[in-house]
This record gives structure tokens, sequence and C-alpha cells, in this order.
């Protein structure tokens, strides 16, 4: 790998710095000041801080702060990660304006009415008192207090964030909504082929052979990762990509394959046969180290051909064997999973067949190998925000509690539990729960207003809702729909700790400034709120009352992460961020399997018990009931809707389009740049467009974003709530089918 | 030759992702409307799928620099020891000659200071032995620095499509061309 090595001399270096005496840099105003120069850049004239990025992107960037008088100047990537390597993305880049965004919330504000935009500023001990007296009243009336709702996602992934729901704990039952709109599927799906979800170090896919990235933007979504693939295909691996859009990372590969949408199951079966026919399959790694290859062969055999296959999705015979051969054939040879192609009613059985695909040719614990599809090896934090007791005598549900995939806590022993209800059909569980009623929500970390599904019904839930209390940085639309909103800090602004799902760098996140304006970190106001509960009702939250937050994320370190990491203690992390020491970059090198039999498990009985086959089988997609298909993955300019609404990414991404294919458009009488009007059974969105081949003629693409200051555009309108096939054994509750959608269009 | 340091472009590794550009906003927080990088899309006759392939473009830096000619109050020089065009802001009159003069649109007016300011390659901190903020964000090393004078040449071309050819000129960005993958479509 080249690293990103200066081309200047260190001499030179120092000779700069001895000389640089003013400032360096002013930002806004005199560019170059003085005579002829500028002020030779000096490290020396700031101080730095080590931040990190939470924001659920694959990357968990490590960030290098530059800050004088208080104030954040410039960020850069840590140069101590190699994954990072010196950079962000445009993303993050952008974090500079975030703290001083004229856009945030500054102080806690009470709306007199939802979304009629009548806020006042009201102080904090105001807005806790509203609060407190709100759930101790439902506590009384309701004998519990699962009438309060949490909803918290992935906004932060900082750790010291669990507190959201440790607060929740000290307050005794509540009503949690659980599962994960991104992932679930494919979860579960490797929980049942292999035991858990664990893919190899990004970096070593340097070492691949062969790459194929299926139903995965890292061009967008992980731009660091493309420096792998890119050096791989350097050394002279094929980089195939399988998408049903031509996104940025196909245009990059050597070869790009455009299956019918969720048809991904048949395409890897279809190969898995030709493999077999062609005598190309491990027989040492399925015999020795694989459960039930033989069924899996008969399977194939009696129930598949790469004909079938190409019929399926619309790959050509020739094109199938071709890829399956090169693919069987080159060692090590790898796929990466992308969330992207889970997200159907097939999903999760689609990556079950893609894994047997990868396991059949020998390389799942294979260095440069692997089904990359995420993990959480390095999440062994103590989780001590987030496990905290309820208050003596606190009254909850009876039954067992469906757990996140972030949940790290072991089992309870308490005769009651909190009550669960599946995140992906938040307004149908708002709706739909009685005995309690869910009276009053809480959000933090999340922007169900821009990430939950059938955004219509969402309103109507809302408005159900007693009281709603958001936990944001920005007036978005979830805070319209709020009665109350509550101004947290950004990364710059508290201590906490970070690590990916993704590599295996783990980042401390220091206080770089104060909070501004009247901001709080969510563990702060938990320790607020549990004051304020105390002083109405004695005991009523456990929560304590006075916390610091530097002290709190210290808590969540223990040996075990010093020992993977190899730090002797947190702060070794101001020096920069550390990487977990692996015994080797591949996951499940060893061929011991998590599963019930230790082995990979091409049959898993599991899997049977939960209600699907047991066997990696191919299962159809959700019908169609629309014209179009439509696609709502993530762009380039945002983290879900995160992003997008900053000033200085305007400057980049001014508005949101439609793409769709010009035959199509054509036929509607639709031009370039019209103005459109994209409607479902959902609800409907307007847009301009912009006529593309990217996407297949039978499909429009609209990227999720949330671009503020009175715009509008949301691409929930026309999303439902369909679930998808699996999620509910590992993340709670299953997943949803975000890309089986459907819509029409015409002129607006 | 004497020492000409620029931007290398290698369309082929780049994706387009815009982190330069922003990059370079982090760096400078120039005010709004004002954009030193920009990434700009082919369009579908160059490169035939649309917004797949860019060109990301800065100050070229050029030998014979238009700006630096038609300024009336020498707010432009070019360092001798690089070749690197600097616009020096505190002399700027913002009559904005060199706005119009340049083919490749890098001056750009500033609202606020009522001046002209543009890309001066990070000299500063080029001086102190650092890359451009823009090269040190490329994530694909698509975007790199580097001297004419001592560069090899291989497949760069000067004036790619879609680039105007200045010759006069003489910009010194260089540029790799982008590749379209195999494409087995339904
Ligand atoms: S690109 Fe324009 S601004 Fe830059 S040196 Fe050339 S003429 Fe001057
Ligand atoms: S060299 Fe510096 S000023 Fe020029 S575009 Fe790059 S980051 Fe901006
Ligand atoms: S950062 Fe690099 S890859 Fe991204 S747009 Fe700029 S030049 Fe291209």
């Amino acid at each position: 790998m080249t690293a990103k090595k200066c081309t200047f001399s260190r001499r030179r270096f120092l000779q700069g710095a001895a000389a640089a005496g003013a400032a360096a840099m002013l930002p806004c105003s005199l560019l170059v000041p003085g005579k002829a120069e500028a002020a030779v850049f000096s490290e020396g004239d700031y101080q730095t801080f080590r931040n990190a990025c939470p924001r659920n992107c694959y990357d968990t960037c490590s960030i290098k702060t530059y800050v004088r008088d208080g104030v954040v100047r410039f960020i850069e990537g840590a140069p101590e990660s190699t994954f990072t390597d010196g950079g962000l993305c445009v993303k993050g880049y952008a974090y500079t304006r975030r703290p001083y965004s004229p856009d945030r919330v500054k102080y806690p504000m009470v709306q007199d009415g939802r979304r009629s935009g009548k806020w006042r500023r009201v102080s904090w001990d105001e807005a806790l008192d509203m609060i407190a007296k709100k759930m101790l009243k439902l506590k009384e009336e309701d004998g519990s207090l699962l009438g309060l709702g949490m909803t918290k996602y992935s906004g932060n992934f900082g750790i010291t964030n669990y507190g959201v729901e440790g607060m929740m704990s000290s307050l005794g039952y509540t009503t949690r909504f659980v599962g994960t709109p991104c992932w679930p599927a494919g979860i579960d799906a490797q929980n049942y082929d292999m035991g858990n979800m664990w893919c190899n170090d990004p970096e070593d896919m340097v070492k691949a052979k062969y790459v194929i990235v299926w139903g995965a933007n890292p061009a967008w979504c992980s731009v660091h990762s493309m420096k792998y693939i890119m050096e791989a295909k350097r050394r002279g691996a094929k980089v195939v990509v399988v998408d049903p859009v031509f996104t940025q990372t196909a245009a990059k590969g050597d070869v790009y394959w455009q299956p019918k949408t969720a048809s991904d199951g048949a395409l890897a079966l279809g190969m898995a046969r030709h493999i077999l026919d062609k005598g190309l399959v491990d027989e040492d790694f399925v015999r020795n180290y694989g459960l039930g290859f033989d069924e899996f062969a008969d399977y194939l055999r009696n129930n598949v051909t790469v004909e079938w296959a190409a019929e399926q999705s619309g790959i050509p015979v020739k094109d199938i064997m071709e890829v399956a051969e090169e693919f069987a054939t080159a060692d090590p040879a790898t796929i990466w999973i992308g969330y992207g192609m889970q997200r159907h009613t097939n999903g999760g059985a689609s990556v079950r067949s893609i894994d047997a695909l990868v396991a059949m040719t020998g390389n799942v614990g294979k260095e440069g190998g692997g089904a990359r599809y995420g993990h959480l090896q390095t999440w062994g934090f103590n989780y001590h925000a987030l496990i905290q007791k309820q208050p003596e005598g606190s009254k909850g549900f009876v039954g067992g509690a469906a757990k996140g995939e972030f949940d790290f806590t072991s089992g309870s022993g308490a005769s009651y539990t909190d009550r669960t209800v599946n995140i992906n059909k938040t307004a149908q569980a708002i709706l739909d729960t009685t005995d309690p009623d869910i009276r009053m929500l809480w959000v933090s970390c999340k922007n169900p207003f821009a990430q939950d599904f059938d955004r219509p019904k969402l309103e109507k839930a809302f408005d159900k809702l007693e009281m709603v209390v958001t936990v944001d940085q920005f007036f978005n639309e979830t805070v319209a729909n709020s009665d109350i909103v509550l101004p947290v800090t950004t990364l710059f602004e508290e201590w906490t700790v970070n690590v990916s799902y993704w590599h295996y760098w783990l980042s401390v996140n220091e206080q770089a400034i104060k909070p501004m304006f009247e901001t709080k970190s969510n563990i702060e106001i938990a320790a607020a709120l549990s004051k304020k509960m105390n002083e109405l009702a004695p005991g009523s939250c456990t929560f304590p009352q006075e916390i610091d937050t530097k002290e709190w994320m210290e808590k969540e370190f223990n040996q075990s992460i010093y020992d993977m990491f190899a730090i002797n203690d947190w702060t070794d992390l101001r020096n920069g961020p550390a990487k977990a020491r692996l015994k080797s970059s591949a996951a499940w090198s060893d061929h011991k399997f998590a599963t019930p039999s230790g082995k990979y498990e091409f049959k898993s009985e599991l899997c049977a018990q939960n209600g699907h086959k047991a066997l990696p089988e191919f299962k159809a997609g959700r019908e169609r009931y629309d014209k179009f298909r439509l696609l709502t993955p993530h762009t380039k300019f945002g983290l879900h809707s995160q992003f997008v609404n900053l000033d200085w990414m305007h400057e980049y991404d001014k508005e949101p389009y439609i793409y769709m294919h010009p035959k199509a458009a054509a036929e509607k009488g639709i031009g370039d740049l019209d103005m459109v009007r994209v409607f479902n059974k959902v609800g409907e969105q307007k847009a301009r467009v912009k006529l593309t081949d990217n996407v297949a003629e039978d499909c429009l693409l609209m990227y999720e974003a949330w671009f503020g200051r009175g715009n509008a555009y949301n691409v929930q309108n026309l999303v439902d709530d369909e679930s998808a096939d699996m999620g509910a054994f590992k993340a709670g509750a299953p997943g949803v089918a975000i890309h089986d959608q459907f819509a029409n269009v015409e002129r607006a | 030759m004497k020492k000409q340091y620029a931007f290398l472009v290698d369309t082929e590794r780049c994706i387009g992702c815009f982190t330069c550009a922003m990059a370079c906003r982090n760096y400078y927080h120039q005010v709004e409307g004002v954009v030193w990088r920009q990434v700009y899309p082919l369009s579908e006759e160059i490169y035939p799928h649309r917004e797949r392939a860019f060109l990301s473009l800065a100050c070229n830096h050029c030998e014979n620099p238009a700006c630096l000619n038609v300024c009336p109050v020498e707010a432009y020089t070019k360092r001798e020891e690089d070749g690197v065009v600097v616009h020096h802001q505190e002399k700027c009159i913002g009559c904005g000659n060199c706005i119009r003069s340049c083919p490749y649109g890098a001056p750009k007016y500033n609202p606020v200071e009522k001046r002209a300011e543009k890309c001066s390659l990070c000299h500063e901190r080029l001086d102190a032995g650092l890359n451009p903020a823009c090269v040190q964000a490329c994530p694909t090393d698509a975007l790199q620095l580097i001297d004419l004078a001592e560069f090899e040449r291989t497949n760069e071309v000067q004036y790619p499509a879609g680039y105007p050819r200045m010759e006069e000129l003489n910009p010194s960005t260089r540029f790799v061309l982008p590749k379209t993958p195999k494409m087995v479509r339904r």
C-alpha cells in the first residue's frame, strides 16, 4: 500500500517550523497576510485533540482536531490510523462547521402546538420540570412507566451515549423500540451460517485475488475502503460489482453486473451450481469444517441451474459461469456483502446463499478472503452508561424483552422487563400498543421522521402521543413533531469512545471545546433529569445526579479492551487510535465456528426452527405493487438525515433529485430536470428528475437525505414498513424491506 | 526546467466523493458561495454514464498566469521556488480582472471582503513540509502533488475532454483519464 507520504524533506519542515511565528491561517478573511507570503503552518499554534466520527458509518474515522482560542479551526484524519490514513470524507470535513452551525438547537425549547413552529426558549430547569412531572403522572395513572417509550438508534454510536438506555432503566421499566432498520436480515443469516457476524479486517482486502462487491457502494459509504479495493486491483485482482444501480463503486470495477433487484439469491445459487458441476468445490473445507454440504449440493442439483439463475437475474449464462469459475479458482477470493442487498423480503435468504458460495470455495477463514458483512468483535466495553438499575418497586412487563444488536448485557433475573416493540414499525407500534398506551416518547440519536417508515402514518401516530421529547442538534422534522427539544453536544463537546463494525481501530473522543450555548451530552441530560425526578419524588430515578463525562468515558474501559488493543491505559489513545491485535486478519481463521455444531452450517437446524429453510434455498422477492421499483439508498453527502442540512454541504449538494432511465422518462413525457411527482400507496414526493442509464428502465432512485432549511424532501413518504425475512433472532425484530418498494411517477 | 508544483488528477482513481473540496473548505472556511476546489462531473458525451467520472479542479498554477498578467496592482505573484501562483488579498482592490480572465474560473469574488481569492496550493502548508489540504484528504490518492520538473510522464494528459485548452497559459495540472468497466446489464 502506498502510504500517504509527503514528498518534502523533514529538514525543510523544521526550518519552516522555526521560522513560523505569526498565525498560520486566517479563515474567512485576508487569506494571505503580510507582505508577500503566508506564515508557515505550525502545529504548535494549535491545541490538538482526538475525536472520532460516531455516525454509523463503516469508516468510523479517527479525527485529529486543531483548536485555537477555544474554537475548532480545522480537522483532519488521524495519521496514525492506516485505515483513516490522514483523511476523512466529505461528511467528516464538514464537522468543522457543525458546532457553529447557525441552524443548531441552542437552548431547551418548548413548542406551543406540534408543527406550529411556535418555539419558545425555556430554561433547563423548566424543561426538565415539565418532563419529570409528566413521567411521574404516567407512573401514577398507569401503575408503571410502560407508557414511556424510547426510540434511539444510530445517530451517535459513541459508547457513552448508551446512557440514553441507561436513563430509561433508571426510571423503571419502559417501552423500547428494538431492532434495526439497517442490517438485521444479514446478521441473522451470518449467525445461522457461522454462529456470528464477523468479517475480515478490511485492510486485508489488498491480498484478495478476486473481489466481488455485492450490493455495497463503498465509493460513497466507505470511501477509505476503496483504497484497498484499488490496491488489490493494482496487484492484479479482478473486481466485480453487483448492484441494480450502476454505482460509483461499479464504475471503478472491472466488471459490472446489473441483476434484477432482489434476485441475488438466485444469482449466488446459480454460481454455486456451476462451481459444483465444474468440481471446483474446496473439499477439505466442506468436509472438515462444514455441516450439511451434501444436502446443499443435492438441493443445487435438484433445484438450481445456471439457466434458471440467468432467467431470474437477467445476467447471461456465460457471464455467470465465467465469474463463478474465476471466483472459485482465485485464491484468495472475497465477497463484500452490502447492507443494501439484504433490505428485501428475501434478504436473509440471499445473504445465506452468498455465504455458502464463499464457504464452498474455501474462502471463509482465509486472509484476503471472507464473506465480509460486519463485526462487533471490538465492542467489548463495560456499557457502564447502559447498565442501570430500576428504582425499588418498579413495575414492568411480564415476559422477556427482545434485545438490539448493540446490547451486550447479559440476561436479567428480574421478574419484570421492559416492553419491546418493533423499531421498523414505529408508527404501527405507537398506534397499536395498549395496556398501557405509549403516551410519551423520548427520542435521541435518531430522527424517526427521516428514517422510520411510512411517514404519513408516523405523523398520525405521533399525534396520539401526549408528550414527545426530542434530543437533537438541529430543528429537523422529528423536532417539528415534538413538544420539547433538548440541545445535545457534538462530538467536539463531549467525551466518549468509538469503535467500528467494519475495521478494527479504537479511538478516544476528547472534549475539544466547551459545549456551545446550553448543550449537554446525553449522559449529562440523564443526570439532570435524575436530579429533577428525585427533587419531585425522591427515589424515582437511580441515575447519578452529578456526573463527569470524562470519568464516565473512562468507566467503559476494561482489561480485555486494553489487551486487545495493546495499550496500557485509555490515555494512550490521546497519542492516536489503536488497532486490535488479531491472530489473523481473517475472521474464523481457526475454522472453529460459533454454530451449534462448531462447523460452518450449510444446513442450519436453528434457522429452520426459527421459521426459515435449513438450507440456503432460493426465496422469491416481494410482489410488485406499482409500476417502478423504488430504491432509496444513501447519498454520498450524508449519513441518513445527518450532514446534508449543513450550509457547507449545500455548497456542493444543492437540491435532491430523482434518477430515472431516459427511455422510461420519454414514455411519460418527462424531460431532464423536469419537476416530477413520485407517488404510491404510502404517499408522494416531488423533486426534479435527472435522466441517466445508471438506473434500470423499471427503476426510480431517490437518495435519502434531510436538507433542512425549509426543504421538505423525504423519501420516507414513499417507503412502507414491510418486514424483511430475518432479523428477529439477533437484532430483536426483523429488518425492513427498504428496497422492496414500488411507485409511479408523473410530471408535476 | 524549473520546479513547478502541480496537481495530478487521476480520474481513473477519483470516485467523485468531494472530500478534497470539503477538506479545502474545512481548512479555509471560505464564505458562502465561494468555492476554491470544485469536483465537476464529466458529461455523458465524455464519460458514457452520468456523474460517474469527475475532474477535481482548483487553480492550475499556470506557467504564464492570465490572472497575474491582468492584475493592475500586482496582487499576484508566481513563486520562484516552486511556481505556485499566490494571490495576495491585502493588495487586491476587487476589480475583478483576474476573475474575468482566468479561463478555468479559479479566482472567486468574496462578497464580504469585496476582493478576489483563490487556491494558493496551500503554500503555507508546503513550506511546513505538508501536503495541500485537498491532497492529504483524498481517500484514493486520486489527487496528488507533483513537481513537473521531476515528473516522469506515463499516461497523463494536459488537456482532457471538457477542460479548456489554453496553451498560452500552459496550466500545470495533469490528468489520467477514466476507464469504464465491462457492463453486463439486463
Ligand atoms: S488557473 Fe487561472 S487563477 Fe490559476 S494561475 Fe491559471 S490563470 Fe491564474
Ligand atoms: S491546495 Fe489548498 S487551497 Fe488549493 S484546493 Fe487544495 S486545499 Fe484548497
Ligand atoms: S477527494 Fe480524491 S477521489 Fe474524492 S473527489 Fe477529490 S480527487 Fe476525487
